[in-house]
């Protein structure tokens, strides 16, 4: 075995470095690793506190909009969320104060999106053709002129 | 074999010396360091084993929410979706989805005796305009889709570094921070509910609003979804109606022949949809 | 099934696995191919690999250390790169990577070390300062020349060889089982794709050594031994003929099937992938050199010297193209359909400059042949009088040499 020195010597070497390879691994792997499964336990808390809830659902509009809640309610766009035509609740309040005024898209693309007439659509869905219903040009807020967004139906 | 060194060069240094003292501290050396290495050894993988113990670890903190108590599941009434893409919008604003990029969409599929046709503008962030098609459509209709939150994950299967992973709860997530970017998970994802991120390289996709769930809210497209398209419930919740629509009613998967077990069931889908 | 009209999913537009993703599976092929040519001589014993043996084997250490680099390049984060040494996800096989690269990669460490043993001792006896320190280091402070040492290193090499030919096929098989193991994704889904990948690795290393064979003699003045080149062209159409039918009966089993990806495989191949697949991976890359090299092998009798060299260089350079162009059909090709299976996304055009572009590339492809010439200059690989030291010898005769070109 005089002879084959070098050989252990090699090998010495090698267990040397993988064993500083395990030890230092150890120190690598993050503290929660592990703990529910092949993950960094510590994520699953992050993403509950991840963001601020945007929407709040329409209710959380009515204790300061009451007129306007309760003819939406009254009207054929009671099932229509207030943020679908305005925006999430918290470009307009966060923590109970009023940081800005809330965005409102009035055009008439805003109302297209689901009263213009296209396939796809259940048939009992209220559909126009746009260009045959607008009797004026088809441009900015027209839809508004006869429709009140809040209970539009005429 | 001439072990000599050559006349014309310089004499070898001397072989490590070989006295017999020499040598028997060379193996005492040698014999110490494999013993303590392999003791090293042995407690880094004890270290390892004892953290991964998953005995019962209490459950995620956070507003007394314990998701031991929920399974969650969705159901998709394609019937009564309208394709206003209003889903998609709140989703954007609710997540700070980047552009280019959903986390949900809303395909339209027209389809008649002569061919199929099937598209999603922007996956329908801007509504749907009309489409003349070749054929004569007979049917058409809109399914919205997203991550299936699949039981049997494709995606976290080949995670590299188990960035991606599926909760209690049932909801599948990715931990931004150990990411590497690889892209595996986009690819192995067969509904192509996953994107990388343009800005931090990092896998994304939709996470049921786990942000809104846990604190008892409803995610962004169902609560902004007119035509209650749109449900998620509880399977573990007694008298939850999603759970009974699944239990009761004939409900579809997407590609179910690839045995994912998706969490998102669908009513009224077709045969043209994927 | 009704006539398609392209829609692919919204998150589906981007490719995602670039020009990198294509060159790491060649950059591996390389290093899996040059160790199978290496271990012909070191496990199989056959002589006609000696004269490459060395070169084969320093070839594989040169790919290998470039080997991680286009992954590194290609993820989003990059500094996060060790995390799948760390925290590996054991079901997913680019988590493999870590443990067959590192295992591989000590292997291969290893067999130069004993290759090479004997010409270390003798630099490190040979030279001044701080030479000598470095070739002591790696020498391990052992200087034993005796027969049975050498005998030893002789077999420890072998045995190395013996381990490191399954761990080499197992680097690269791993590649195509990235691929092979995606249902998702009907044209990569394929319990073919790892036994592909890895004949098709063969053949570029092959390719590869039959080029450097011939050019680095040309370069040193020295002769090209015939029987290596014969040796080399027939394991290459060999591997070639393996490679050319398991990629074509993929193709022919899913036409067979027609399951419902036929119809957009086919589309993507007579379409997006008409000259990527069928000019230069099937006919210029594939029908050229079968047919090249089996002129060769099979008409070795009647070709002259020259000629047979040049069919054979010309064949390994067009196989060096099919192997890529193959890499890129499926990696590349596999993005190009939609998981929707119903549309086809847009030709795929790397950027030139870039972290991920062309000359990225192409420096990638160098890099090695940069390192190959710096491992020469610390290890010979050709003894001065032409041919490689007998394996595990070599000490004096080698010794007397370099001596000679120090004075």
């Amino acid at each position: 075995m005089e002879h084959a020195r070098h050989v252990f010597r090699v090998v010495l070497v090698v267990i040397v470095a993988l064993a500083a390879i395990l030890i230092g691994r150890g120190f690598l792997v993050p503290k929660s690793h592990g703990v529910f499964g092949p993950y960094r336990g510590d994520n699953v808390v992050e993403q509950m506190k991840a963001r601020p809830p945007a929407h709040q659902g329409a209710a959380s509009c009515t204790p300061c909009h009451k007129a306007k809640a309760e003819a939406r309610a009254a009207g054929s766009h009671k099932s229509v969320s207030c943020e679908v035509c305005h925006a999430p609740l918290l470009r307009h309040v966060a923590d109970g104060k009023v940081t800005g005024p809330m965005p409102v898209d009035k055009a008439f693309t805003n109302c297209a999106r689901c009263h213009r007439k296209i396939q796809g659509r259940p048939d009992k869905f209220p559909q126009v053709v746009l260009e045959q219903h607008v009797t004026t040009r088809l441009e900015g807020a027209v839809c508004l002129e006869c429709h009140d967004p809040h209970s539009p139906k005429l | 074999m001439d072990h000599a060194p050559r006349p014309s060069a310089a004499p070898p240094p001397p072989p490590p010396c070989d006295a017999p003292a020499d040598a028997a501290r060379r193996d005492f050396l040698g014999a110490a360091l494999q013993v303590t290495g392999g003791a090293v050894v042995l407690l880094a993988g004890l270290d390892a084993a004892a953290s991964s113990e998953a005995h019962h670890p209490p459950p995620p903190g956070g507003d007394g929410y314990n998701w031991e108590e929920h399974r969650w599941a969705y159901v998709i009434d394609t019937s009564k979706c309208i394709g206003c893409g209003s889903c998609v919008r709140a989703c954007k604003q609710e997540n700070d989805v980047p552009e280019g990029f959903v986390r949900t969409w809303v395909e339209r599929y027209i389809s008649g005796p002569g061919g199929s046709y099937v598209d999603s503008p922007k996956g329908g962030l801007d509504g749907f305009p009309p489409v003349p098609t070749a054929f004569t459509p007979t049917k058409s209709f809109f399914v919205p889709k997203m991550c299936n939150h699949c039981k049997e994950t494709p995606c976290v299967q080949v995670c590299p570094v188990g960035a991606s992973y599926r909760t209690r709860d049932g909801v599948v997530m990715v931990d931004g921070k150990s990411c590497i970017g690889c892209g595996y998970c986009v690819q192995a994802c067969p509904y192509g509910s996953r994107f990388l991120h343009p800005e931090t390289h990092t896998a994304e996709k939709c996470t049921w609003c786990y942000h809104r769930i846990t604190k008892g809210l409803k995610p962004a497209c169902v609560e902004v979804c007119p035509t209650a398209t749109r449900a998620l419930g509880d399977m573990l919740r007694e008298d939850d109606p999603v759970r009974h629509t699944i239990e009761h009613e004939r409900v579809s998967i997407m590609q179910g022949h690839l045995l994912t077990e998706p969490q998102c069931f669908y009513l009224h889908l077709d045969m043209e949809v994927r | 099934m009704h006539e398609l009209t392209g829609y692919s999913f919204p998150n589906d537009l981007h490719v995602h696995w670039s020009l990198m993703i294509v060159m790491y599976p060649y950059i591996t092929g390389f290093v899996a191919g040059a160790f199978i040519v290496s271990a012909l001589f070191h496990v199989f014993g056959r002589e006609e690999f000696r004269p490459v043996a060395r070169l084969a084997m320093a070839t594989s250490l040169c790919f290998m250390a470039v080997a991680t680099l286009p992954l590194n390049l290609h993820l989003g984060h990059p500094e996060r790169s060790w995390l799948v040494m760390v925290t590996p996800n054991l079901s997913s096989a680019m988590a493999g990577f870590g443990m067959l690269y590192s295992g591989y990669l000590l292997i291969l460490v290893l067999e130069v070390w004993f290759v090479w043993r004997q010409e270390i001792i003798t630099y490190a006896r040979q030279s001044r300062g701080l030479k000598r320190t470095f070739y002591s280091a790696l020498a391990l402070g052992t200087y034993d020349q005796s027969p049975e040492a050498v005998a030893i290193d002789h077999r420890a090499a072998t045995i190395l060889a013996a381990i490191g030919l399954p761990g080499a096929c197992m680097l690269h098989g791993y590649v195509g089982f990235i691929f092979g193991g995606i249902k998702a994704n009907p044209w990569w889904s394929s319990p073919l794709m790892p036994v592909i990948f890895l004949l098709s690795a063969a053949v570029s290393g092959i390719a590869l050594l039959s080029i450097l064979y011939q050019v680095v003699a040309k370069l040193n003045g020295r002769s090209i031994e015939g029987r290596t080149v014969a040796a080399l062209a027939r394991w290459l159409w060999f591997f070639l003929i393996l490679t050319i039918t398991l990629e074509l009966l993929e193709i022919i089993m899913l036409a067979y099937e027609k399951s419902e990806s036929w119809h957009i495989i086919s589309q993507l191949l007579t379409t997006r992938l008409e000259f990527s697949f069928i000019t230069v991976q099937m006919v210029v890359g594939g029908l050229i050199p079968l047919i090249l090299l089996g002129i060769v092998v099979l008409m070795d009798k009647y070709l002259h010297e020259r000629i047979r060299n040049t069919l054979c260089i010309t064949s390994s350079i067009l196989l060096l193209i099919q192997v890529f162009s193959m890499r890129w059909n499926i990696v590349i090709g596999g993005q190009l359909l939609s998981k929707s299976m119903r549309g086809l996304r847009s030709p795929y055009s790397p950027e030139v400059f870039g972290r991920e572009g062309v000359l990225m590339a192409i420096a990638l492809v160098v890099l090695p042949f940069v390192l190959l010439w710096l491992f020469n200059r610390v290890l010979p690989i050709f003894g001065d009088d032409g041919h490689p030291p007998a394996a595990g010898q070599g000490g004096v005769e080698g010794g007397a040499a370099t001596e000679a070109r120090a004075a």
